[in-house]
């Protein structure tokens, strides 16, 4: 008789814990991306990985978090600070878990939705497939897929956000993928001083030698660096001597194609101001060692672009001092402060 | 009542005795500043940015960034007490480009307890305690440090030190020099702490701000305990557990206190 008078008395209590949980049930809050216009179409397919706050959320927490690496200290954010358009400050090449150096200059993380693939040699031909590279590498993170969804398991936040970020919400590869490609997805750098003057906001004008330098800038290298992104998306060899100590073969690692030697993708010049140093091993510190190249450090290692040489046959393309120099004022405006100070991205 | 007059006179006589013979001042709740002034050099020349010096093994180098993590600061006094500076505010990033003309960083230390100090002990970086607080309990330091450029990402911690420039010898002109040692996460722990006794008494008062001048001899980082070479990979010190124990260990030795200006 007590036994039933008690469980009478809990009953409404069980019936209300019960209908408190029920209307806590997480409703998804969708992102809106945002389409800049003066850039070409998204090639992301956000269909198959609709964009939550959850999920960007959870991307951020796992681009900072050193448990993707093997010591627990390197996290994709190691080789890739905002403040720099998310590469690795000043390094030539990049260094991860045990000291290994990795083999290639860090890429900027920034309009990745609008990129048909990945990695200076195109390894990755999706952006959820990107990470796997770097996690997986020896040289970099060091870790493997199985390992690091373990840690991620063990973990009150990843236990929670996995459930807010995903229908299924479990705490597996896939997920955690699609969780940062929605993080990436987002991070999209299109408010330049360049992009607010061809968008003609805010009245925005580029000074006489802004201008000059564009103009020098689409006769002579936009055949390459192409639409607002800067890249046709194109793998070229454009005649830089070959390093010894690194042996790069470039695209060739990627199909073993003899056409692809020594090509390697055509980057985005977007905040190239800030993404020093320069070219896939970052053999150049400065934008005047770059045109100082272009101009007259070209050589001829046997595949060099058809589209570098000059008439008399010798590779380059020949700019004047006062062409490097307006050049080099232009692509300062690609430098989007907005983007590289968003807080949205940004750890703390 | 002429014993109360003798007892009065004596008790007046013990509290003049008693006030005489405490010859040392009362120092109980006195506090007083007390400074440190680094003083980064290469040898017995002062360190000028952008100046070539020579190390061994025929390579040389030239500074652009020179500043690195003091943490952790205590002194002890002639009685064997050790006054300890606030651990939340017990952090600081020593930056030659932040000198004086003289090329001197000054850190000072307020509210210190007044006493007569004989020696000094500090920490090189961040101790594995204060980086278990997480990035919370960092207060305004994390901050600092990442203007600073001495944070890589918080999983991976502080840079203790930046040395940042180019290299020359043999085989190489003008290679990229970068020396950034720092504890890696929780696997690897390169703080280490440092004890320097002073040549003269520091004497902190409510009216007197000592100062403590500590040569730091930049040539012994590569030239310390143990030398090392450019051409051996020591150009780029990142998160590498052979080549960062090393330059924490030269780290150790860098610091001399050259003398104390007692004021």
């Amino acid at each position: 008789m007590k036994k039933i008078l008690i469980i009478v008395i809990f009953s409404p209590f069980i019936f209300l814990s019960c209908s408190k949980n029920d209307a806590e049930v997480y409703i998804p809050k969708p992102l809106n991306f945002d389409m800049p216009s003066n850039f070409p179409d998204i090639v992301y397919n956000l269909d198959n990985n609709p964009l939550t706050e959850a999920g960007f959320e959870l991307g951020k927490k796992l681009f900072y978090d050193g448990k993707l690496s093997a010591n627990n200290a390197i996290p994709c954010a190691f080789c890739h600070e905002q403040a720099f358009a998310f590469t690795h400050h000043g390094h030539t090449l990049s260094h991860g878990v045990n000291g290994g150096i990795g083999l290639r200059n860090s890429q900027p993380i920034q309009n990745l939705a609008f990129q048909k693939d990945f990695m200076w040699d195109g390894a990755a031909s999706h952006l959820d497939f990107q990470p796997i590279i770097p996690i997986t590498s020896d040289l970099e993170m060091g870790e493997t897929l199985s390992n690091v969804i373990e840690k991620l398991k063990a973990d009150s936040y990843y236990q929670k956000q996995f459930g807010l970020a995903f229908e299924d919400g479990e705490i597996n590869a896939a997920n955690m993928l699609k969780a940062l490609s929605q993080f990436m997805v987002m991070m999209v750098s299109s408010n330049s001083k360049y992009d607010k003057y061809v968008r003609n906001e805010d009245n925005v004008t580029l000074s006489q030698i802004e201008r000059d330098g564009l103009n020098t800038f689409q006769n002579k290298c936009a055949s390459c660096h192409a639409t607002d992104l800067f890249s046709d998306q194109s793998y070229r060899n454009n005649g830089l001597s070959i390093n010894p100590r690194l042996n790069d073969k470039g695209r060739f690692g990627v199909l073993e194609n003899p056409e692809d030697l020594y090509k390697f993708k055509v980057p985005s010049l977007r905040n190239v101001e800030v993404s020093f140093p320069y070219m896939h091993d970052g053999r150049f510190a400065t934008l005047e060692a770059v045109l100082d190249f272009y101009d007259s450090g070209m050589t001829d290692n046997g595949n060099v672009d058809a589209s570098l040489k000059r008439e008399d046959n010798s590779f380059g393309i020949s700019l004047s001092a006062y062409e490097k120099e307006s050049v080099i004022a232009f692509l300062k405006t690609l430098t989007d402060n907005e983007f590289l100070n968003d807080k949205r991205f940004s750890e703390f | 009542m002429k014993i109360t007059k003798i007892a009065l006179a004596l008790l007046l006589c013990i509290s003049i005795i008693s006030c005489s013979s405490d010859d040392e001042e009362d120092l109980t709740g006195q506090t007083g500043s007390l400074t440190l002034k680094f003083d980064n050099g290469v040898g017995a020349q002062d360190f000028i940015f952008g100046t070539s010096y020579n190390k061994s093994n025929n390579e040389s180098f030239k500074l652009t960034t020179l500043k690195y993590i003091i943490s952790n600061i205590r002194v002890k006094d002639s009685k064997g007490n050790i006054f300890t500076y606030p651990t939340a505010n017990n952090v600081f990033i020593v930056d030659e480009a932040n000198g004086n003309t003289a090329g001197e960083i000054l850190i000072t230390l307020d509210d210190v307890d007044a006493a007569d100090y004989v020696e000094i002990t500090f920490g090189i970086g961040i101790d594995q305690s204060r980086f278990l607080l997480g990035a919370a309990g960092q207060g305004d330091f994390l901050a600092e440090a990442q203007a600073a450029g001495m944070m890589w990402s918080w999983a991976t911690g502080y840079r203790f030190m930046r040395f940042d420039g180019t290299y020359t010898n043999a085989t190489v002109t003008d290679g990229a020099l970068n020396v950034h040692m720092g504890s890696v996460g929780t696997s690897l722990d390169n703080y280490k702490e440092v004890t320097l006794t002073f040549p003269n008494s520091v004497r902190v008062r409510e009216t007197a701000s000592p100062e403590i001048h500590i040569e730091a001899d930049i040539a012994k980082v590569f030239d310390g305990e143990t030398s090392v070479n450019f051409s051996d990979g020591y150009n780029q010190v990142h998160t590498s557990a052979t080549t960062t124990p090393v330059i924490a260990n030269n780290m150790k030795g860098i610091f001399e206190v050259h003398h104390v200006h007692n004021n």
